[in-house]
């Protein structure tokens, strides 16, 4: 306004200075006295004595010379009225042409910047357009469905900011007009209609005194809002402004659009790769690495979707018991009873404030609060129509609305956990079978060994009774050798040993324990081994010699399975060489290290060697060539080799018999 | 002279164990780890018995109780065993065993089978010594005297003898009786009992 009054001021003076530019009937009536004989100069100019006699004989050269000056004076005024008129015009098209200008310039600049860098490029242009048109303050707010767009808003010192009109509490109206596309201007407040006396009373409170605020939209829905508003005087917002306004806000619309596409493009590239990234990790995973890498994925995820809190439920098939995997320790099942009973029917569980929550949920509610969890959305994991457990995801501080894409990706991330817990089930299932598959072959083995057991027991048994009996005797009679009495007592405890220790190895290898990876030393395996078959290799008349190397390598494994290994491959042997006309019967168990990374044991029996047509099936599962085998315990032996990693073989020997061995890996510093 | 216990046994503890109760009861006892050692010792002329493991490394006490009887050496066995199947015991009754225990077995049962396999050798020993006399008194006959005797407890007649050998039934009568006389016999029957105790071969003619 200032500008412009200036400008009004300004144009006249300008239109005095240079009088020689124009030629008007008055300067001509000037030059027509200073040219007229000097009599009638005289006349005219200065005799009074002969004013009368001229006055009326020239009197019509008065009213004529006043009439011309009195037309010269409005020729004048109205020239100098075109005058400003023309100028004002103008300096109105030169005003626009640079503000088109600055159009161009910002719509071009925020055509080639990337997508990071639009809120930064609109706000610079929004500080531009601000100083272009000399208002107090403006804002721009971009809204998007989350609810966390750009709002860059710019006043001067010691204002407040810009009120958000779209706030439909104090702007009802505004707000509104505005969502139907409409511009909103006035100039001054009382412009605004009845109906708008709430958004009235609000402009009042702010202090806005005019104002303009326009829809901004691309191609589709809205996106935001641009605002301009005058606090310090009433200002006017011409159409034309308007208009040229609204090609900024389109410039600007479009600049957002952009961003969101780019952003949503690059948002829902991220999320295929969290999901791909999660679906690769979860497909080849070990149970010994479930925990760890179940919590690594909640923790991506809740940093993708930028919230606090996550956690993996697990239904057991029971139906009763529940595990669950959480980041930020919270997620207690028994402290949220409605929600594990809506996600164990299948069904989705999600609010936005704990007052959605039913009534039956008040225990869940308690919890909520307690965890200070404000919206939470619970999805159930299903596999083949059965639940098989609950993905929850929860935000502390800031509401969250539910969307359909939200949903839609929590359903995708829910499969791969579903699909992650299944297989960890199968999987567990598998190893609880081969444990129990591993203990029923070590009762069987027992069975095999119960009569060397037995004579194993007996031995120390016979020797205690004997030896007790044999000092009851001493002392009956006459003259006891305390001596002696001494070294029996001290033989008796030591056979007494002898016969715990067959029988905690008989427990051991009766154990149906878990699995425990421990590093060992395979010597030591194949030592109690042999101890455990000695008498049995006894019985079958078979001299069982040991080959151990010195300084064997350790390995990584559970005792008890490698001790079945050794077992089986040892009574496969002893058995081996059943045969009657087997003649020198001799078992060899031999360890080596194979290589500079593995370590090999070897049973080298002198049976019949096995046939070529057996070898490459020898370890597979129900295949025996023995009358009364069952053909489990070479599978066995493949199946605990396989799970710690090693390799298994079986060769004939040139000087009769076959040789049975295994490898395992050298265990590595951990 | 001290009946001897010979103990063959694998298991050290076990050995120890029995020999001292064995010397308890008043035995005399030589122990053995193996029935190699036990074979390379040289037989016992008293009265002795062998307590005898059934399962061993090596040869087992069957083999040993098979070994001694292929030998004809005079042998009461008690076998000790910590798991007695019936083939076992079958093999070692037939054998000959005194008795079969199985471990762990009371002192009582054990020095009761002790005892009646001490019986049985002093028994046997008492007929290995009248086997020896008997066979003395064979020593002493004539060629033809032993000869008509081999006849005589065939069952044979004098005048059978006599045309079998070519010789007069006198003749027979005479060699008869003095062979009758040196083997101490006081009629046929039991002749023929000294006969079958002494192993006498009928010759072939």
């Amino acid at each position: 306004m200032e500008r412009r009054l200036d400008i009004g001021l300004v144009s006249p003076l300008e239109s005095l200075r240079g009088p020689a530019r124009f030629v008007t009937p008055s300067t001509l009536l000037l030059a027509a006295l200073w040219l007229a004989p000097p009599a009638v100069a005289a006349d005219l100019l200065g005799g009074k004595t002969t004013l009368l006699p001229i006055w009326e004989r020239d009197h019509w050269y008065a009213f004529g010379a006043v009439t011309l000056i009195v037309a010269e004076a409005l020729f004048i005024v109205w020239l100098l009225l075109r005058r400003a008129a023309r100028s004002q015009a103008r300096l109105v098209l030169e005003e626009r042409l640079r503000f088109e200008a600055l159009l161009s310039e910002l719509s071009a600049g925020l055509i080639h910047i990337p997508a990071t860098e639009i809120d930064v490029a609109l706000e610079r242009a929004l500080q531009q357009v601000v100083a272009f048109l000399g208002v107090d303050r403006a804002r721009l707010d971009e809204y998007v469905e989350e609810g966390q767009g750009v709002r860059i808003s710019w006043h001067p010192r010691g204002l407040d900011a810009p009120p958000t009109v779209m706030d439909a509490d104090q702007f009802p109206w505004t707000a509104e007009k505005l969502r139907r596309g409409d511009v909103v201007r006035f100039s001054r407040t009382e412009e605004l209609p009845e109906e708008a006396a709430i958004d009235r009373a609000g402009y009042e409170r702010v202090g806005t005194r005019s104002y303009v605020s326009l829809p901004l939209s691309a191609s589709g829905p809205m996106l935001g809002v641009l605002c301009f508003g005058s606090v310090r005087s009433e200002r006017a917002w011409p159409d034309a402004l308007v208009e040229r306004l609204r090609l900024l806000s389109q410039a600007f619309a479009s600049a957002l659009e952009r961003k969101g596409m780019e952003f949503s493009l690059a948002d829902r590239l991220r999320f295929e790769k969290l999901l791909s990234g999660l679906t690769a990790t979860f497909s080849d995973l070990s149970i010994a690495d479930f925990d760890r890498e179940v919590q690594r994925g909640l923790h991506r995820i809740v940093e993708f979707l930028g919230i606090d809190r996550g956690s993996l439920i697990e239904f057991f098939r029971d139906g009763r018991t529940a595990r669950s995997w959480t980041i930020e320790e919270w997620m207690d099942v028994d402290e949220f009873p409605w929600m594990t009973a809506q996600l164990k029917r299948g069904d989705i569980v999600s609010f936005s404030e704990l007052e959605d929550l039913p009534d039956e949920a008040a225990v869940d509610r308690q919890s909520y609060l307690a965890h200070r969890v404000k919206p939470s959305v619970a999805v159930p994991l299903l596999v083949g129509g059965t639940v098989v457990g609950g993905l929850v995801f929860s935000a502390v501080g800031a509401e969250r609305a539910k969307s359909d894409e939200l949903m839609q990706r929590l359903h995708l991330l829910g499969e791969v956990f579903a699909n992650a817990l299944s297989r960890k089930q199968v999987e567990l299932e598998a190893q609880r079978l081969r444990q129990h598959l591993a203990h029923i072959s070590r009762v069987s083995a027992m069975g095999e060994l119960t009569a060397s057991m037995a004579h194993e027991l007996n031995q120390p048994l016979t020797a205690i009774l004997s030896n007790a009996q044999a000092a009851q005797r001493l002392l009956a009679a006459n003259g006891v050798n305390l001596d002696e009495i001494r070294e029996i007592l001290s033989d008796i405890v030591a056979d007494d040993k002898r016969a715990a220790d067959v029988i905690s190895r008989l427990r051991v290898l009766l154990k149906k324990g878990d699995l425990e990876q421990v590093v060992l030393d395979l010597n030591e395996v194949v030592s109690e081994v042999a101890r455990l078959v000695r008498s049995d290799a006894i019985i079958r008349n078979v001299s069982m010699t040991l080959d151990l190397a010195a300084e064997l390598p350790r390995v990584r494994g559970d005792r008890v399975q490698l001790q079945q290994v050794v077992l089986n491959l040892v009574l496969n042997g002893l058995e081996a060489m059943r045969e009657p006309g087997v003649g020198d019967r001799a078992l060899v168990v031999r360890t080596a290290p194979d290589g500079a990374d593995a370590v090999r044991v070897e049973v080298q029996d002198s049976g019949t060697g096995i046939d070529e047509k057996d070898a490459g099936r020898i370890f597979e599962p129900l295949y025996t060539t023995k009358l009364e085998g069952l053909g489990m315990g070479l599978a066995i032996v493949r199946t605990i080799v396989d799970a710690h990693g090693g390799g298994l073989g079986i060769a004939n020997n040139v000087g009769g018999g076959a040789t049975v061995y295994f490898t395992l890996p050298v265990a590595t510093e951990r | 002279m001290t009946p001897v216990v010979f103990i063959v046994d694998d298991d050290a503890g076990v050995r120890k164990s029995l020999a001292r109760l064995l010397g308890s009861a008043g035995y005399a006892v030589e122990a053995f780890a193996s029935a190699r050692e036990f074979l390379a010792r040289e037989p016992h002329a008293g009265p002795c018995c062998l307590l005898l493991d059934v399962r061993m490394p090596g040869l087992t006490g069957l083999d040993l109780q098979e070994t001694l009887v292929a030998a004809g050496r005079r042998m009461s066995i008690v076998f000790v065993s910590g798991h007695v199947d019936v083939p076992m015991s079958v093999k070692a009754m037939k054998g000959g065993a005194i008795d079969l225990l199985t471990k762990p077995f009371d002192d009582k049962d054990l020095l009761g089978a002790i005892e009646r396999a001490m019986a049985k050798d002093v028994q046997a020993l008492g007929a290995e010594a009248h086997v020896a006399e008997v066979r003395e008194r064979v020593q002493t006959l004539t060629p033809r005297e032993t000869e008509v005797f081999a006849l005589v407890v065939t069952g044979m007649l004098n005048k059978q003898i006599a045309a079998k050998l070519g010789i007069g039934e006198k003749t027979v009568k005479v060699h008869r009786a003095r062979a009758m006389e040196k083997m101490q016999a006081g009629s046929v029957a039991e002749l023929v009992r000294l006969a079958d105790r002494a192993g006498v071969i009928v010759p072939k003619s």
